[in-house]
């Protein structure tokens, strides 16, 4: 399935303008919504003005029932759409101290430019405050092995909630949709509450009598909920596709050497390609559909690592069977050439690195038939996998 | 002039929903907030300690290919959103050289405040691989499962501190 979206740029530069639109509009709504004024972004954790609350979920609804209702209809291409990959536990402790960071500044880091340009010294001083923060960031990796495994850790790589609660897209967004519209009626009645005790922050709207707020919010949550029910409806005879997950050259090449028995890799490239190598005890599977009853005999939850020639995330064919793990190898063959085939030299002294280089090269060694240097060893002795080794680029925030 | 007063907030939330889909669109992800420092930082460690920053697991993914790491769609973004945000307070008549603080503090503590919140979030954000915008906004609307346990936490994080630090509001 290719769709029309997101939209394929001619160059590089070309990609680069738009982000300066979208982000004039992205500054220029946040200005409007008050978000440039800590005292109204810091009142949402006073329970004075919910509006942070109200804004990001309201944004939320609209982007996210719009993308997945374009996606039913078969205009946008998920394959192509940047997904946040997933670090569990690194999102968890970093989520809690930005949400400290949040309330200690009343600004967040997008808000802070915000406030900066309108401005606020307070936004500023927020602003270089997060170079700062930054800077320890990166030193402090360096320093604390145990900070660099905390940045690593939970990877689920590209993990959406649908996948986890085992439920279709239209199910589950129809699921946040009810949940957030509740959540908004809650922050009208809070807002209510608390704000015979407080001062709204000036220039914030007055509140609209009761009963239109309240129609409001039920009326936009109905209309999301009619978008959503309508996004959702030819959804049912089509199966969501299965998305495969992301794993790197070196974890396949470690599950190879461990020989995992419930491990399959498939290799999707046509015939002609398949001459200059394929990954070791791969099989040839250009035609989905000759792969398909090989497929079915395999036990439940067999993890499937399907590949081509550059890694691109391939669509698992509808018929395949679900009862299996799918996953496409990053960077594809050409990845696997360049990081398990090929021998690397040391770049730095330090001592973790100079492991990994050797552990590469074992590696290297062990798939490309040459003898493993030290001993008559076939396989690499196995070493707990250091997972750093993630070469993607951060595109996130 | 009075400023404008802020916008209705679901009508804001809308109009910024609206952006964030166009984003998705148009260039294949969605909008972010703290790149720039830490694109930065890479371009002033390729500098001066080129060795360390390649070595460097957070900056080193920034320096792997030889474009400038600057040269990046939120980077550019950014600099937009510092534009919009310009734009928005001038044409509002709200743009004023002052400092946000409730009655009860300094103007002083408030930016002692102001910097060591800012500390802990480009840490948060570094560790985090994202902020408020890029996973909570945006990969929230993505249904990343990561970017909603970061978004649950940001708030856990803030209501949890928020009682600590009163006097600067109220």
């Amino acid at each position: 399935m290719s769709g029309l979206f997101p939209l394929e740029f001619l160059n590089e530069e070309a990609h680069l303008l738009t982000g300066i639109l979208m982000g004039f509009f992205f500054g220029f709504t946040l200005e409007r919504a008050g978000f440039g004024n800590a005292r109204k972004l810091a009142a949402q954790f006073y329970f004075h003005d919910m509006a942070v609350f109200k804004v990001m979920f309201t944004a939320i609804l609209v982007a996210m029932v719009g993308l997945y209702s374009l996606v039913a209809v078969g205009v946008v291409d998920m394959s192509r759409m940047w997904i946040n990959p997933t670090f569990m536990w690194a999102q968890v402790i970093g989520g809690f101290l930005l949400g400290v960071g949040f309330i200690v500044s009343g600004l967040c880091p997008g808000t802070s430019l915000v406030s900066m340009f309108s401005g606020r010294i307070d936004g500023l001083v927020a602003f270089v405050g997060m170079f700062v923060g930054s800077f320890v960031f990166v030193v402090s990796i360096d320093w604390f092995p145990s900070l660099a495994r905390l940045y690593v850790a939970g990877s689920m790589g590209t993990s959406t909630l649908p996948e986890v609660f085992g439920v279709s897209a239209p199910v589950l967004i129809l699921g946040i949709v009810v949940m957030a519209g509740l959540g908004m009626i809650g922050a009208e009645v809070v807002e209510r509450i608390f704000q015979k005790r407080r001062q709204a922050v000036e220039l914030t709207p007055a509140p609209t009598p009761r009963a239109r707020n309240w129609k409001f919010a039920l009326t936009g949550s109905l209309a999301v909920l009619v978008v959503g029910a309508i996004a959702a409806s030819p959804a049912p005879p089509v199966i969501a596709p299965v998305e495969p997950i992301a794993i790197e050259p070196l974890s396949l090449a470690e599950d190879l050497i461990d020989g995992d028995p419930n491990l399959l890799v498939l290799d999707l490239r046509p015939a002609a390609m398949i001459e200059d190598g394929m990954v070791q005890g791969a099989l040839p599977a250009a035609d989905s559909d000759a792969a398909l009853p090989y497929l079915q005999s395999l036990a439940l939850d067999t993890r499937v690592v399907v590949y081509d020639e550059v890694g691109i995330r391939p669509q698992i064919p509808q018929e395949w069977p679900r009862t299996l793990r799918y996953y496409f190898l990053t960077g594809g063959y050409e990845g696997w050439r360049t990081g398990v085939l090929t021998p690397i030299e040391p770049e730095s002294y330090d001592l973790e690195h100079r492991e990994r280089v050797a552990r590469q090269n074992q590696i290297a060694a062990f798939f490309s038939g040459a003898a493993v240097q030290s001993s008559g060893v076939s396989a690499p002795p196995p070493v707990i996998s250091s997972g750093g080794a993630k070469k993607k680029k951060n595109r996130g925030c | 002039m009075t400023p404008k007063s802020y916008w209705n907030p679901y009508l804001a939330g809308i109009a910024l929903g609206l952006v964030l889909l166009a984003s998705f669109l148009i260039a294949g992800q969605g909008l972010g907030g703290s790149a720039l420092p830490k694109r930065t930082i890479a371009v002033i460690g390729s500098q001066v300690a080129p060795e360390a920053s390649a070595a460097n697991p957070v900056l080193g993914g920034y320096l792997e290919d030889d474009t400038n790491p600057l040269k990046n769609w939120i980077v550019v973004e950014m600099i937009g959103v510092m534009m919009g945000g310009f734009i928005g307070a001038i044409s509002a008549g709200r743009f004023k050289a002052t400092v946000e603080k409730g009655p009860r503090i300094s103007t002083k503590s408030r930016l002692y405040y102001a910097l060591g919140g800012g500390i802990i979030m480009g840490f948060a954000a570094g560790l985090a691989r994202g902020c408020t915008s890029g996973q909570a906004l945006s990969g929230g609307a993505l249904l990343a499962t990561g970017s909603w346990a970061f978004m649950l936490m940001v708030f856990a994080g803030g209501y949890s501190f928020a009682y600590l630090v009163r006097r600067q509001w109220t």
